[in-house]
This record gives C-alpha cells, structure tokens and sequence, in this order.
C-alpha cells in the first residue's frame, strides 16, 4: 500500500514539474517576442545581444521541460 | 501757398532703390538660405548641447548625446535626435545586488538539513530552474531600464516606457507645445548622485509628460530650454521644417 503511495507522490511531482516547466517555456516565449518587439521600437547596439540572450532563455526553458519529462 | 501734400516727393528721406534690383537681392539670399542655414542652426544647438552634458556616446549610458547608432520606429525621416535619457544607473543598484543573492542562495542551502532528504534529480532540476528564473529576474528588470527612454529630437519630446514585459507606454510632445517645466530630487540616495524627476507640462493631447529618476534633471531642462528657444526664434523668422 505504501509503495502505491509512493509511486502515486511520484507520478504528481512530475506531472507538478512538467506544467511548471511548460508555464515557464510560455514565459520564455513572451520574453523572446517582447524583446522583439522592444528593439523594433528602439533600436541601438545592444539590441542584437539582448535578442541572442532572449533566445538563449527560451532554450534552457525547452531544456528544462525535457529535463522534467526524463529524468523525474 | 499751397502745402504739397506729398512731402516724399518734395524732400525724399529714404533712398529710392529700383524694384529691379532688390528683386535680385532677394533671389539671391533666397539661394544661399535653405539647406546651409538648417545645418548651420542644427550645429550650433548640437554645440550648445555638447556645452550642457558633455560628450557621451556609451550605449549602457544614462545619457546620450547626439548618438549615432541609436534610432526609433516613429522616427521621421531628417528628424534629427539631440538627446536620448535613460534613468540613473543607481537605480540598477538594487536589481543586481537582489541577483546576487539569489545566485549565492543555493549554495547557503547546503547548510539546510532537510535539503539531503531531497532526491538528486529533484535539486538538480530546482537549482536549475532557480538559476533560471534568477536569470529571468535580472534579464526583465534591464530590460526595463535599457528600454526605458526619454528621447529630445529637434522638433518634440518623446517618451517610450516598458514597465515590465508586458506593458509599453508611448508619448510625445512638440517642444512648441511645451508650456512648462519642473524638476524634483527627492530623497538621499537622489540627493547624492544627482537624479530626479522631470515633468513637463504640454498644452499636446498628453498634458504631462514625467521622466523618472533621470540623471542631471537641471541639465535637461536646460536643454528643453535651448531648444524652445530656437523653436521661437525659428517661427518668428518663418522657418518651418
């Protein structure tokens, strides 16, 4: 019985795990398109590195979600 | 006797000049005015400007003069930018040391006992996703700093906000429709290094216009002044841009 239990905490935490990660993959996503649009509306020369850090983001939030659906 | 009742012609005082010739004069000035006087006016503000603040052209400045990257979406074509204003970089100053803290805050949890009774995989990921939304933190709030600007051109004041991700707030004025304007430092840390806030009261659909905690707001209201100046000058003598 307590190892059902066990198995029952287990299959929650990570279904926990995956919709927080997604949640943050769908910020991630708000990030990378609102700092699209904020260098269209100013632009100057670091414009190009702060797209590349939002885009960077986006790939560790994708990563995370993977990490959740494997390892956990 | 009779009083001539033209007296011009009886004792001319002014010189009469044939129409031919001042005809000429006039064509001529006309060639030379336009383009030559338009850049000359644009270089003497430029100088009275560079005189104020100085000559900074950094892009992570808090105030740029005359920068030769920087540009905007609603810009008009020949419209040329005298000054760009972000807010003063102390108000960073709380953002990064709070990023600090949340980097060096995992390593504190090592001296939590309960945290060892946590699976790996499970602190793998948490500290992971806590770097990340640490990351996320410092990311937003330059964001909102390195976005957050007040831009002076040669015809109006614009000021373009991002509060956060998720808000934009654009306004302008033209400096003709400027009517009035203040400034207020309040507060040690504003005392210290020289920021404040500036408003200014526009006759526009946009009745205020407010900087926030703009590094040297008396600088910048003295080149609002120099610019309102010209601008007069400008419809006094009919130029129009």
């Amino acid at each position: 019985m307590f190892a059902d239990l066990y198995n029952y905490l287990n299959i929650a935490e990570k279904i926990f795990a995956i919709l927080g990660t997604l949640i943050y993959l769908i910020f991630a996503l708000v990030v990378v398109k609102q700092v699209g649009t904020m260098s269209k509306n100013v632009n100057d020369k670091f414009n190009g590195i702060l797209i590349l850090f939002s885009y960077i983001h986006l790939a560790m939030a994708v990563f995370l979600v993977f990490l959740a659906w494997t390892i956990l | 006797m009779a009083r001539s009742k033209d007296l011009d012609t009886v004792a001319p005082d002014d010189l009469i000049i044939s129409e031919e010739k001042i005809d000429e004069k006039v064509v001529v000035k006309k060639n030379i005015t336009p383009k030559k006087e338009a850049a000359k006016n644009e270089s003497n503000i430029g100088d009275k400007i560079y005189n104020v603040l100085g000559h900074t052209k950094h892009s992570l400045s808090s105030i740029l003069v005359k920068p030769d990257v920087f540009t905007f979406e609603e810009r008009a074509e020949k419209e040329s930018i005298y000054l760009v204003a972000r807010p003063h970089w102390f108000t960073n100053v709380s953002w990064v040391l709070t990023t600090l803290l949340l980097v060096v805050a995992p390593g504190l949890l090592k001296f939590v006992p309960i945290i060892t009774e946590i699976p790996v995989k499970f602190q793998f990921l948490g500290i992971l996703a806590w770097y990340l939304v640490s990351f996320a933190f410092a990311f937003e709030k330059f964001l909102s700093w390195y976005f957050d600007v007040f831009i002076i051109t040669d015809e109006r004041v614009i000021d373009i906000d991002f509060n956060n991700l998720l808000d934009k707030k654009f306004s302008e004025a033209k400096i003709s429709m400027i009517q009035d304007i203040t400034s207020r430092v309040s507060g040690v840390s504003q005392t210290m290094f020289n920021y404040g806030t500036v408003f200014i009261q526009t006759a526009a659909e946009v009745p205020e216009i407010t900087l926030e905690k703009v590094a040297n707001p008396e600088k910048i209201i003295k080149v609002l002044q120099i610019l309102r100046e010209e601008e007069e000058r400008e419809t006094l003598e009919g130029r129009v841009k």
